[in-house]
């Protein structure tokens, strides 16, 4: 069997073609339905988000053209558009190649933003899909179980994941540098826009315990504020009674001065004992005099730095991949070699009883000559018989098991030729 | 001994370069590898010190490659204690590689056959002593590491542009409790062997303060580490300050212990009271 991976992906396709072949969960249901037909597609599988469309099937070795026929045709016909539109665009990977970039999509590494985590999900949601509509068998089963277990070394053993590359994400990862874990800390928001409520909403879920929002129109400060959870509004004018409770403070307002001066800060400083805060400044024009910055234990970041340390957080995430591709090539090849022995199991398989039928066939020819026996002495007959065979016939299914599990498998004679099993 | 001590000295190597590997890297397999050989390091450094009680008839920290062997020694237990209490594996980059240093030249030192450790061991207040002020001596070298390590990473937060380090070290909090809770027990352990000592000195020589140069060092250093405790708990010296501190209370440490002797300290390891 071999595995045919066929798709398009943002590399290849602008949106519009990419949006014409999505799949919904039940396009996506029915379609593995008409396209997996036990003959030219075997197993199939679709995955399907807003950055890709990739049908991954398993078709018979010596039909690998065929089937991979059969699915362009199917995405053409899908997507209703003419025969040989998608050319350009469609890129298809057979074995070896085509486990490699399962492996490279699960583990984040074909992202458009590397290290993302919501495609490991999709695939598994994929997944389950071809599994309800009865698409996943043998290989795609396995190849999809050792997929999942890559994403995970992948993620546990690099840290391609582990700086944050989004602005609404930096408060979070902050907070970590300067509180260990934000389990605990308080969050003040001034101003309610989408990128605050977006940071608020990372925070609370990485473990702040309280939000406080001021805005200056306090209707807008609740609305957001019952959003969140966890969270209450403050009234603008209060600001400076609440401000020394915030270990974190991000500020998004649209007014054109500063909101919170020095000596404003100094003072908040004071009564928080010079415990350190972090205030992170989204706004432009600024919200927060750049001489805060300056005040002792205070960590002032504005649009701009967040800008430069998500670029070196890229940097360090590619880095990271770069380590998350050895990982992968060393798994590509230890799953060759599972498919390879999966694939001479059977024929091992057949041909022990293949051996054990010549010898029951042969008992059956002499039975007569051994004249009357009791039931014990037949039965010691058949097992001395049988073990004999098992014995004779061990080393060399164990040389096979080794051939076949090296990479040069390719170049010995497929098991099928060694012995004539169908006979 | 001498054997066992290399073998101590190879598991503190390993664990040294896994750790620094496991910096760089962020690998977790390194760091486990790391803390195996450490323990088993630890463990037999422990059967070392204790053979050497027995074979020597003589508490094992008297003479200078006793102690260097001790304070290693201590310095693995406490950051074993720190590893335990923060996570903080980012410290065992620095420990170790020092931690191996002392080894060596513990290993390196020719034991000196002329010390006599008979006129120490009459009364058990000396071992006490010497005890106390080795483990506080290792709390405040985590404080120190620790002090080194926060102000690399405030520097970071600072001046906003993240290097490599940003991404290994630990968090401000994480690092300045592990220099506030190591700098108590330190200072608790200072007081205490500094007590002893005096006490000693008294029943020995019926003086108390013999205005000896270590003894100057270690007064001063027990009064900068309690001044640093004052001011931490009373809030008006956080963070950067407080950093500072712990690394200038090092730096008297470290007069203390290799300044002093220099200046005509009676209190020099292995010799005998003039």
């Amino acid at each position: 069997m071999s595995i045919v991976l066929i798709g398009v992906n943002h590399k290849t396709a602008p949106v519009e073609i990419r949006e014409r072949l999505a799949f919904d969960d039940a396009a996506c249901a029915a379609g593995l339905r008409t396209l997996v037909d036990g003959e030219l597609v075997r197993e199939g599988l679709i995955v399907s988000t807003c950055n890709r469309v990739e049908i991954l099937s398993a078709t018979a070795n010596e039909q690998i053209d065929l089937g991979a026929g059969r699915v362009t045709e199917f995405l053409d016909t899908s997507g209703n558009l003419p025969p040989g539109f998608l050319k350009d665009h469609l890129y298809r990977h057979t074995d070896e190649e085509a486990v490699r970039h399962l492996f490279r999509v699960a583990s984040s590494l074909d992202s458009m933003v590397v290290g993302e985590p919501q495609v490991l999900g999709q695939v598994r949601h994929a997944y389950s899909l071809a599994v309800e509509a009865g698409t996943a068998g043998r290989i795609l089963n396995r190849l999809v179980h050792h997929t999942f277990r890559v994403a995970k070394r992948v993620r546990t053993e690099t840290g391609i994941a582990a700086s944050a590359v989004s602005i609404s994400y930096m408060a979070v990862e902050l907070g970590k540098k300067i509180f260990d874990s934000l389990k605990g800390c308080t969050v003040m928001l001034i101003g309610a826009g989408e990128m605050a409520e977006l940071s608020a909403k990372h925070l609370v879920n990485a473990g702040a315990t309280r939000v406080m929002i001021a805005n200056r129109t306090e209707a807008a400060a609740r609305q957001l504020a019952n959003q969140i959870g966890a969270a209450t509004s403050v009234p603008f004018e209060q600001l400076d009674e609440h401000l020394h409770e915030a270990d974190l403070v991000i500020c998004s307002t649209g007014a054109p001065e500063y909101v919170l001066t020095e000596a404003y800060i100094r003072k908040a400083m004071s009564r928080r004992r010079k415990r350190p805060t972090c205030l992170i400044d989204i706004s432009v024009p600024r919200n927060i005099d750049p001489a805060t910055g300056k005040v002792p234990n205070v960590y002032l970041f504005d649009i701009d730095d967040l800008e430069n340390v998500i670029s070196s957080n890229i940097r360090e995430r590619e880095r990271e991949a770069e380590r998350a591709e050895l990982i992968v090539q060393s798994e590509v090849m230890q799953f060759q070699q599972a498919l390879r022995l999966m694939d001479v199991g059977p024929s091992i398989g057949a041909m022990r009883e293949k051996f054990q039928d010549v010898a029951r066939a042969e008992l059956a020819k002499q039975r007569k000559k051994l004249g009357p026996l009791t039931k014990e002495q037949e039965a010691a007959v058949e097992s001395l018989l049988m073990s004999t065979v098992n014995k004779i016939a061990h080393p060399i299914m164990d040389q096979m098991r080794r051939l076949y599990g090296t990479s040069d498998a390719d170049a010995a004679p497929a098991p099928n030729d060694l012995i004539d099993l169908e006979e | 001994m001498r054997s066992l001590l290399l073998a101590v000295l190879a598991a503190y190597l390993i664990a040294a370069i896994h750790s620094i590997l496991a910096f760089v890297n962020k690998r977790r397999s390194l760091q486990r590898v790391a803390e195996w050989s450490m323990a088993v390091g630890f463990v037999l450094h422990t059967a070392v010190l204790i053979d050497d009680w027995a074979v020597d008839g003589h508490y094992p920290l008297f003479g200078l490659r006793e102690t260097l062997s001790f304070l290693s020694w201590a310095l693995v237990g406490s950051y074993a204690l720190v590893l335990y209490h923060y996570r903080a594996q980012a410290v065992g980059a620095l420990a170790m590689p020092v931690i191996c240093i002392l080894t060596s030249a513990a290993l390196l030192i020719s034991p000196d056959p002329s010390a006599s450790a008979a006129a120490f061991s009459t009364t058990w207040l000396f071992p006490i002593h010497t005890t106390l002020l080795v483990f506080a001596y290792a709390a405040f070298f985590i404080v120190f590491m620790a002090s080194v390590m926060y102000l690399i990473q405030e520097r970071e937060l600072k001046v906003k542009t993240f290097s490599g380090f940003f991404h290994r070290l630990p968090a401000l909090r994480t690092m300045n409790e592990i220099s506030t809770h190591a700098a108590a027990v330190g200072l608790t352990l200072l007081t205490l062997g500094l007590v002893a000592g005096v006490f000693w000195s008294w029943s020995l020589h019926g003086k108390m303060w013999r205005n000896d140069p270590k003894e100057i060092f270690a007064v001063l250093t027990w009064l900068l580490y309690f001044v640093l405790a004052m001011f931490r708990s009373t809030a008006n010296w956080r963070g950067r300050r407080a950093a500072w501190l712990g690394v200038l209370g090092f730096v008297l440490v470290l007069c203390t212990f290799l300044i002093a002797p220099l200046l005509g300290s009676y209190h020099v390891f292995g010799l005998a009271l003039k």
